[in-house]
């Protein structure tokens, strides 16, 4: 029987960075429409994050870069609670974003069944015991053979091998629903790894 | 010419040149979604002329479309003689960041960033 797990012990400190979240009820569009949502949803959070870097030279370049981090991996997590997300129960899809002095935050929650989360869980233990670029070279070879493939493990592979992103995953079984449970999935981005970046600098 | 547009891109095969030519920012959602577009792609396999691939224009790409990419450059890297150039922006991150799992794909796949 699984329980509530946290797989990295980064915790919340709030009230020690900006933050922001969008909520989306899932059920009230079809997924089609909901698809161009996280596109624009995606670039507002990249957007909304420049607001907080330096915008003078030399800072141009890595403002654009971690705008583009940002766009990326809240897109990328998005699409995978849309796609994935149990359509049939009452739990919001939401994106929160955090922003503090040596990272950015971005972490996606959605509806699942326990078995689909049993699955996800098997996926994120292979991937934290593997090398992710090696494993997106594999993935890719893979693929390329099949007409379909798993695409939402080759986004979370992505976000480790291109963006540096530290991945951490949260299983919270619904207080109702017993069959149901909240998959949080979150992306931390150090602003050392970001191309150009140092620390987000002060106000 | 042959085009593939949509409300955020358009891509373009010149048959002539061997040039597919992407523009705008490419977010469909999986495989079905970006099959006309690699079949596009794979148009430029039929001669054996070399192929450029210009992403220059191309400011955003999903993990879907970095799928398709790669389907495409597994099935040119398995035609031995066929060369192919991809030209992408320095002022595009995603360029540096996500091309270089291609040339691990395809060590002779030639990625000019200008």
């Amino acid at each position: 029987m699984m329980t509530s797990q946290t797989h990295d012990s980064d915790g919340e400190r709030p009230g020690e960075c900006e933050y922001l979240t969008l909520a989306f009820s899932p059920t009230s569009a079809p997924l089609r429409y909901r698809w161009r949502n996280n596109g624009l949803s995606a670039d507002f959070l990249g957007d909304y994050v420049t607001t907080f870097l330096p915008t003078a030279p030399p800072h141009e370049n890595r403002q654009n870069e971690i705008k583009h981090a940002v766009t990326y991996i809240a897109n990328e997590l998005l699409e995978n609670a849309m796609k994935y997300h149990q359509p049939d129960i009452e739990i919001p899809i939401r994106i929160h974003l955090e922003l503090a002095t040596d990272h950015i935050k971005v972490s996606v929650s959605n509806g699942i069944g326990v078995v689909e989360a049993g699955r996800y869980e098997a996926f994120v233990e292979r991937l934290q015991e593997g090398n992710a670029a090696d494993l997106l070279l594999k993935q890719q070879e893979e693929n390329a053979e099949r007409s379909e493939s798993n695409l939402s493990c080759l986004g979370l592979l992505t976000m480790i091998s291109d963006y540096d992103a530290k991945l951490a995953w949260r299983f919270d079984v619904h207080p109702v629903l017993p069959q149901s449970m909240t998959v949080t999935t979150s992306a931390v981005l150090p602003f050392k790894t970001v191309t150009g970046a140092s620390l987000l600098e002060k106000r | 010419m042959k085009n593939v547009n949509g409300e955020f891109f358009e891509i373009q095969l010149d048959e002539d040149n061997s040039t597919v030519l992407f523009k705008g920012a490419l977010r469909l959602s999986g495989t079905e979604d970006y099959a006309p577009i690699l079949d596009l792609l794979k148009e430029t396999l039929i001669s054996s002329r070399p192929i450029v691939v210009d992403l220059r224009g191309l400011d955003f790409l999903n993990s879907s479309g970095i799928t398709m990419l790669s389907r495409f450059v597994i099935e040119a890297r398995d035609r031995t003689s066929i060369q192919v150039e991809f030209l992408a922006s320095e002022a595009v991150p995603w360029h540096a960041r996500s091309l270089k799992n291609l040339q691990r794909l395809m060590p002779a796949l030639s990625i000019r960033l200008i």
